[in-house]
């Protein structure tokens, strides 16, 4: 069965630096709950160099959602910030690295580059 | 319509009600508690044996702290009160009334207080026009308190009134029956709580811990203001719109979730208390000699929120600077974009823009080079996604088709962008404005990369870039008929030619032929532009022209701070004095608190400037309009690591001396005197 959530961390994990990072530094913990447990993740970002774990211990930021609601957040179908807003998704501590880490979450499928999108419209007339 | 409305606020939670301290709120009328982009109270109407008070007078304390004098509905006017009442209102981390009820006679009197309480809990994006909401709502009479909720999946709001003193409550409101003896008075402490989540503090709810439990708003502002530069000058309004403008500013200080404290400007009051892109931006460019953290905490938050990914219906790019970020239920279930939203296409030049501005003012070298990558970004997104048409300029167009905006410019509104002949054109659209911020970056980009990153290749190509767009700006833009610059291109590359004020930011980019300057001088003081009070947005004779008008007529203070900037950058300080004249005869008018815009009608004819109906006040870039004047009138700038000043005071001004101006230099003076007029 495919796993989203862990296909991203382990992606995450192995992108070693990340650019779109650089400017943040600290722990953030992702509990995702499901029908047998909750899994952790802990993603530790030191100015965009990354390291992802399984440990369940203390981080500077805090994030707690269903994981069913996380994997379709790591795929796109999701928004992060408006799951935030509708409480389905809490962030705990540091909620700035809760904001940060958003930029390594993909956008929604299909989405157009503006170019694109314009030309599409012309053509449409 | 707005005008007798009375305003508190801390943040983006605020208070908007009627003279009396009443809240009713009504499609037309739309006052209530607002905290979070959410209404926690639509209904907060008092009466005293059945009868509404009417206001005595008002006493405006501070921006958050409100005395309301009030007197039942008298039937017969001769005949005196026998009760009055006092409301004392604050707001600061929750809202709280003290309500005071005094007996005029020399007899104990008996009399029933009422309080009808009510919430419909409204997004604002829902206040003026409230449809079928989709979650429950509940009310609960509990432990001497009030608690209304609305709940809609895992989102849910509540307000919880309480009372010190003991009231019989009911799902409608408090009462208390009182006795009050001769020449006595009784006193209630009302307390309004805006909570979350499982009836936690809004803020605690949203990010996990407690908001300020005690907001200590006077000091704060106390502290505000001894850190802001002094003026001294000879004209009574400017005084006054200064002082004004410190404390408004003070104000619509804004600390969002994610800034640790720190605070940016917010829009503006009531409906825009939010994070936008292009307003924090203008504001802190203003406010830069003044206050230049405002500019610090701008750059950290639009950073933090800086796009990363393709997204229609958000319309975000990769380096993109957002449009406006909001809180509400209807952001949560994406019936609105505002997660951030990223409709503008001139937030991310501006952004360059700031950060340059940023540095030569404070020196604050760390923050620019921790800046690079999300600068490097921006500039990247001007030629990448914002030259939809691949031909060198910056243009929008929507993709989210629902609910995104049709204008992606300061002109926001849908019919502000027009020919002549009044057709609109079609889509994507390239304004004129937009080329000259995208041609300003680029130059103050290039020096970022010289002086800071290293990186003189980098400068270079962004200098070569910036050559070439003002050469392709200047033959493609020019209206040889009319001698300006056309407001926009339409998608075949055909002028979009109408004359409107965006010409005079040209003048602030430098985008502008030095050849030609003269003559867009010429323009933005001549009678199609020049009302005498300021410069319209569109000039007569236009065919959308309007006086009335939001973005086709009317005069912009905001504008204008911008345009008198340009027109001191091409050496025209006698019409940029004139200019800065115009606006602070206005703000006198409105006891020195600029509107967000008022009619385009000429001086001569009305005497006064008449307020734009729905303008929002106090809106942030027009209270930072008065500090860029006085910053353009001053002629000050920053030469290494030197204030410098070339004055060019109106002489109905006279003499003007600020003091202790922040800046790489320390504090530092600045004097001028009136000559220009």
């Amino acid at each position: 069965m495919s796993d989203p959530t862990a296909e991203f961390f382990d992606g995450l994990g192995r992108r070693g630096h990340e650019p779109l990072l650089q400017e943040a530094t600290g722990t953030i913990r992702f509990d995702l709950e499901h029908d047998h447990g909750i899994d952790h993740w802990l993603v530790t970002i030191n100015n965009g160099d990354i390291q992802v774990s399984r440990e369940d211990r203390e981080a500077d930021s805090v994030v707690r959602a269903d994981k069913g609601l996380f994997d379709r957040i790591v795929s796109g179908g999701e928004n992060l910030y408006a799951a935030w807003v509708r409480n389905e998704l809490r962030a705990v501590g540091d909620i700035r690295l809760a904001r940060f880490i958003q930029r390594v979450f993909p956008g929604p499928p299909g989405a157009h580059h503006p170019r694109m999108f314009a030309s599409e419209r012309r053509r449409q007339g | 319509m707005t005008e007798d409305l009375v305003r508190l606020l801390d943040g983006n939670t605020f208070v908007v009600s009627e003279a009396s301290g009443d809240i009713d709120a009504s499609p037309t009328i739309p006052t209530g508690l607002f905290s979070f982009d959410t209404r926690f109270l639509s209904k907060w109407l008092l009466s005293i044996d059945g009868d509404r008070l009417n206001a005595l007078t008002v006493d405006d304390l501070e921006y958050f702290e409100t005395r309301f004098f009030l007197t039942p509905v008298a039937a017969t006017p001769a005949i005196d009160p026998k009760v009055s009442a006092i409301r004392e209102r604050s707001i600061g981390g929750s809202f709280n009334e003290r309500l005071t009820v005094i007996n005029h006679r020399s007899e104990p009197v008996d009399l029933r207080i009422r309080l009808e309480v009510d919430s419909d809990f409204a997004d604002l994006f829902e206040i003026k026009d409230v449809r079928e909401k989709k979650g429950q709502y509940y009310t609960r009479v509990e432990n001497g308190c009030l608690r209304l909720g609305y709940r809609r999946e895992a989102f849910q709001r509540e307000t919880v009134v309480s009372t010190t003193e003991p009231a019989r409550i009911d799902e409608h409101g408090l009462t208390y029956d009182v006795r009050i003896g001769p020449h006595g008075e009784w006193v209630t402490d009302l307390h309004v709580a805006t909570l979350g989540v499982n009836g936690r503090d809004l803020r605690e709810s949203l990010q996990g811990r407690p908001g300020r439990v005690k907001t200590e708003m006077r000091r704060d502002l106390d502290l505000w203001l001894r850190e802001t530069p002094r003026l001294n000058c000879e004209s009574a309004s400017l005084m006054m719109t200064y002082q004004r403008s410190l404390v408004d500013l003070a104000a619509l200080r804004f600390a969002p979730l994610t800034a640790g404290g720190r605070s940016l400007p917010a829009a503006g009051l009531p409906w825009f208390m939010a994070i936008f892109g292009r307003d924090s931006i203008f504001t802190s460019l203003q406010a830069l000699p003044f206050a230049p953290d405002l500019a610090a905490t701008t750059l950290r938050l639009l950073t933090l929120l800086q796009g990363s990914v393709l997204d229609d219906f958000r319309e975000e790019e990769p380096g993109k600077i957002m449009h406006e970020l909001r809180y509400g239920e209807t952001v949560g279930f994406e019936e609105q974009p505002h997660s951030p939203y990223f409709g503008s296409a001139d937030a991310t030049p501006l952004y360059v823009i700031l950060i340059d501005e940023y540095e030569r003012w404070t020196g604050d070298t760390n923050a620019v080079r921790l800046l690079e990558r999300s600068a490097r970004a921006a500039l990247d997104w001007v030629d990448e996604y914002g030259d939809i048409m691949g031909n060198g300029y910056v243009w929008y167009q929507r993709r989210n088709e629902q609910t995104g905006l049709e204008n992606q410019c300061w002109k926001d509104s849908p019919e502000a962008i027009s020919y002549r002949d009044g057709r609109l054109p079609g889509l994507p659209r390239a304004t004129c404005e937009l080329q000259g911020y995208a041609y300003d970056a680029k130059i103050r980009g290039a020096r970022l990369a010289r002086e800071f990153w290293n990186d003189p290749a980098y400068a270079d190509r962004l200098e070569r870039e910036a050559a070439e767009l003002k050469q392709r700006f200047n033959r493609d833009f020019w209206v040889e008929d009319g001698e300006y610059y056309a407001l926009a291109l339409d998608a075949d590359g055909g002028q979009v030619d109408a004359l409107s004020s965006n010409i005079g930011h040209l003048l602030w980019s430098g985008i502008v032929e030095e050849s030609r300057a003269a003559k867009i001088a010429e323009h933005l003081l001549g009678p199609r532009l020049f009302s005498g009070w300021g410069v319209r947005t569109l000039a007569k004779g236009e065919a959308r022209y309007n006086p009335l008008g939001y973005h086709v007529g009317t005069v912009w203070p905001f504008d204008n701070s911008f345009i008198a900037w340009g027109l001191r950058r091409y050496g025209f300080a006698q019409e940029a004095a004139h200019i800065a004249q115009g606006i602070i005869d206005a703000a006198e008018f409105f006891n020195g608190r600029l509107p967000e815009a008022f009619a385009g009608h000429d001086r001569e004819l009305t005497r006064y400037p008449v307020q734009y109906p729905t303008a929002c006040s106090p809106q942030a870039w027009s209270t930072g309009t008065p500090l860029l004047l006085l910053r353009t009138m001053l002629g000050m700038e920053p030469r290494g690591e030197h204030l410098v000043t070339r004055p060019g005071v109106p002489r109905e001004i006279g003499r003007i001396e600020l003091r202790d101006i922040p800046g790489r230099w320390g504090r530092a003076d600045a004097f001028g005197r009136g000559r220009l007029g």
